[in-house]
C-alpha cells in the first residue's frame, strides 16, 4: 500500500500538499479552501464535485495560478496549465481559427506552424474549415468546442511535458442536449490526446459520465471529504452512492 | 444512471456522434440576413439628399419672400456662386488643404499623446485618482477659451492653431480609450492570462484590441473636436505668419460683410466635417463592430 501511494506521488502530474486558501484578514476573511490533498496522474480524469460555495472554482485557480495559495504546496509536472471557462471567453475581434493560435503565438510558434496545429485541433472538435468565422457566427455548442481546442493549444504550446486542462464547469450555461453531445465529444478528445484533464461541475450525472475519479469537496471551508476511483466501472449503484454522500454534505449545512 | 459511452474513434458510435454534433451545429448556427448594397445606399442615403433639397427650397422661399434684407440672407445661388468663385479661381484647394492639413497633423499628434495618457489613467489607479476627473472636465471646456492665452503664450504662429486643436482633442480621445477599456469584460483579461499574455502582450493583444470599439468613437469625437478647435482658432487668430484656412476665409467674408462668402464658408466647414467622419472614421467602426458582431445592421 505504501509502495503504491510513493509511486503515485513521484509520479503525479499535479501535487496538492495541505493547501489552503483563505480571502481577507482578521474578523472578516474567509477561508474557502482548507488542507486540501490532492494527486492526480498524468492522463487522468478527475472531477472536482460539490455543492456551490464549496470552493471548486478557487481549487481550480490555485491550480492555475490565477490565485495564491494562502498554505500549502502546488506542484505541477505539467505544462503551464490551460483553463476554459463557463463561457467560451473567445476574443470576439478574432476569428475561430485565431483564437486557437494565440496561444501558440503567444508560446513564440511561427505562422505556419501554429495555423498547422490551429486546423489539426479545429478537426480535432469536428469544426474542421470553420477557421475562419467569427464567434458571433457560431452557434454556444460550436464556441465552447473552440474554446476547448484554444484551452488544447495552450496545453501542449510549449512541447515539453504533458498537457494538464482546467475546466470550470464547461458545459453548464448549455443546454441539454448540447452538454450531452459535448461530453462525449470531450471524452473522444481526452481519449485522442491524453491530456490531463481536472473538471469542476455541481452535477454528479456529469462526473459519473466524464470522470475515472471523482474527489467530493465539502463547503466553507473546501475540504475533500470523499473519493471514488475507477468511476467508468461503477454502474447506477455509484450514482446513487456520491449523491447520497453529496446531500449529506449539503444538509450538514442547513444549521 | 449516465448512458454509456463509446469513445473508439471509428466505431459506429463515434460516427453516431459525429452526426449529432454536425446536426446540432446545423441546427443552432445563427442565420445572417444580407441586404443587398443597393437598398442600404437607398435607405441611407435618399433621405438626407431630400432633406438638403428641402432645406434649399424652403431657404430659396425665404429669400424671394423678402422678409429680411438681401443682405442677410443671400439667395442660394448667390452662395454658390461664392463658392464657384473661389473654385474657379483655385484658391478653395489651398483654403481647404491648409485647414484640413492642421486638422490632420493636429489630430495625429493628439493621438500620439492621448493613447498613452488614456492607458495610464485606465491602468494606474493614481493616475486616474489624479487627473481622471481633470480630464473628463476638460471635454467640458470649449477650446475657443483656450484661444487667448495661446496667442499670448505663442503668438500668432501655428503652434497657436496646434495648442488649441490638442486641448480639443486629447481629452476626447483619452477619454474614449478610458471608457473602452473600462467596458471589458473581465473574463478577456482572465482569458490572456491563462492563454500566456502578461504585461505588455496583453496590453497588445487583449486590452488594445478589447477597447477597440469604445477608442474608435473617442478618436471621431476627438476628430470633431479638433475640426471644430482649428475652426475657432482660426476665426479668431489671423495673421500674416498664418496661412488663409477656411476660418481665416469665413473671418475675411465677414469682415467684407460678404454674407455669401460666409455661408459658403460655414458650408464648406460642414461638409468637411462631416465628409471626413463619412470617409475615414465611419468605414473604420463599421469594421470593428461587424467583426465583432456588433450592429449588424449598420
Amino acid at each position: 500500500m505504501t509502495a503504491t501511494i510513493e509511486r503515485t506521488v513521484q509520479t503525479a502530474a499535479v501535487d496538492l500538499r495541505g493547501v489552503g486558501k483563505t480571502f481577507g484578514t482578521g474578523a472578516g476573511a474567509v477561508t474557502a479552501l482548507h488542507g486540501i490533498d490532492l494527486q492526480v496522474r498524468p492522463g487522468e480524469f478527475v472531477c472536482l464535485l460539490g455543492a456551490s460555495g464549496c470552493g471548486k472554482s478557487t481549487l481550480l485557480n490555485v491550480v492555475a495560478g490565477l490565485e495564491e495559495a494562502t498554505t500549502g504546496t502546488v506542484e505541477l509536472r505539467t505544462t503551464r496549465p490551460s483553463f476554459m471557462f463557463q463561457e467560451a471567453a473567445l476574443l470576439p475581434w478574432l476569428t475561430a481559427g485565431r483564437n486557437v493560435e494565440l496561444p501558440l503565438q503567444l508560446a513564440g510558434l511561427g505562422r505556419q506552424a501554429r495555423r498547422d496545429r490551429a486546423d489539426q485541433l479545429l478537426e480535432l472538435v469536428r469544426l474542421d474549415g470553420l477557421g475562419p468565422k467569427r464567434p458571433h457566427e457560431l452557434s454556444g455548442g460550436m464556441r465552447q468546442r473552440v474554446s476547448l481546442a484554444r484551452a488544447l493549444a495552450a496545453a501542449t504550446s510549449s512541447g515539453d511535458g504533458d498537457g494538464l486542462l482546467l475546466m470550470d464547469e464547461p458545459f453548464a450555461a448549455l443546454d441539454a442536449i448540447t452538454r450531452d453531445v459535448l461530453q462525449g465529444e470531450l471524452l473522444r478528445v481526452w481519449e485522442a490526446t491524453g491530456t490531463t484533464i481536472i473538471f469542476v461541475t455541481h452535477d454528479v450525472r456529469e462526473a459519473v459520465r466524464l470522470a475515472q475519479r471523482v474527489v467530493l469537496l465539502s463547503s466553507r471551508p473546501g475540504t475533500i471529504v470523499g473519493e471514488w476511483d475507477d468511476v467508468q466501472d461503477g454502474g447506477p449503484q455509484l450514482y446513487d452512492d456520491i449523491t447520497a454522500r453529496l446531500r449529506q454534505v449539503i444538509t450538514s449545512h442547513a444549521a | 444512471m449516465p448512458p454509456e459511452v463509446d469513445i473508439r474513434k471509428d466505431g459506429p458510435r463515434a460516427d453516431d456522434s459525429a452526426a449529432a454534433v454536425a446536426g446540432l451545429d446545423a441546427l443552432d448556427t445563427p442565420t445572417v440576413v444580407a441586404t443587398p448594397w443597393w437598398r442600404r445606399a437607398i435607405v441611407t442615403g435618399l433621405p438626407p439628399i431630400v432633406a438638403l433639397l428641402l432645406f434649399v427650397a424652403v431657404w430659396q422661399l425665404v429669400w424671394a419672400s423678402a422678409i429680411t434684407s438681401e443682405f442677410k440672407v443671400p439667395q442660394p445661388l448667390s452662395v454658390w456662386d461664392a463658392f464657384a468663385e473661389i473654385v474657379v479661381d483655385g484658391s478653395v484647394w489651398s483654403i481647404l488643404w491648409t485647414s484640413i492639413s492642421r486638422a490632420f497633423i493636429g489630430f495625429a499628434i493628439a493621438l500620439l499623446i492621448a493613447t498613452p495618457l488614456g492607458l495610464l489613467v485606465a491602468k494606474v489607479k493614481v493616475v486616474r485618482a489624479a487627473i481622471g476627473p481633470l480630464l473628463s472636465g476638460l471635454q467640458s471646456l470649449p477650446s475657443v477659451a483656450w484661444v487667448p492665452a495661446a496667442i499670448l503664450w505663442f503668438g500668432l504662429t501655428d503652434a497657436t492653431i496646434y495648442f488649441v486643436v490638442l486641448a480639443g482633442s486629447i481629452p476626447s480621445i483619452a477619454n474614449g480609450l478610458v471608457a473602452g477599456i473600462d467596458q471589458i469584460p473581465p473574463i478577456l483579461p482572465r482569458v490572456g492570462q491563462v492563454l500566456g499574455a502578461s504585461g505588455l502582450r496583453s496590453a497588445r493583444h487583449i486590452l488594445l484590441p478589447a477597447s477597440l470599439p469604445g477608442y474608435i468613437a473617442g478618436c471621431k469625437q476627438g476628430w470633431a473636436f479638433s475640426w471644430r478647435s482649428l475652426m475657432a482658432a482660426e476665426i479668431i487668430a489671423a495673421g500674416p505668419l498664418l496661412g488663409f484656412g477656411l476660418g481665416a476665409y469665413l473671418k475675411n467674408g465677414s469682415d467684407l460683410s460678404d454674407m455669401p462668402s460666409v455661408i459658403a464658408a460655414i458650408f464648406l466647414i460642414l461638409i468637411v466635417g462631416i465628409g471626413i467622419e463619412l470617409l475615414v472614421f465611419r468605414p473604420i467602426e463599421r469594421r470593428v463592430l461587424r467583426a465583432r458582431g456588433l450592429a449588424l445592421g449598420v
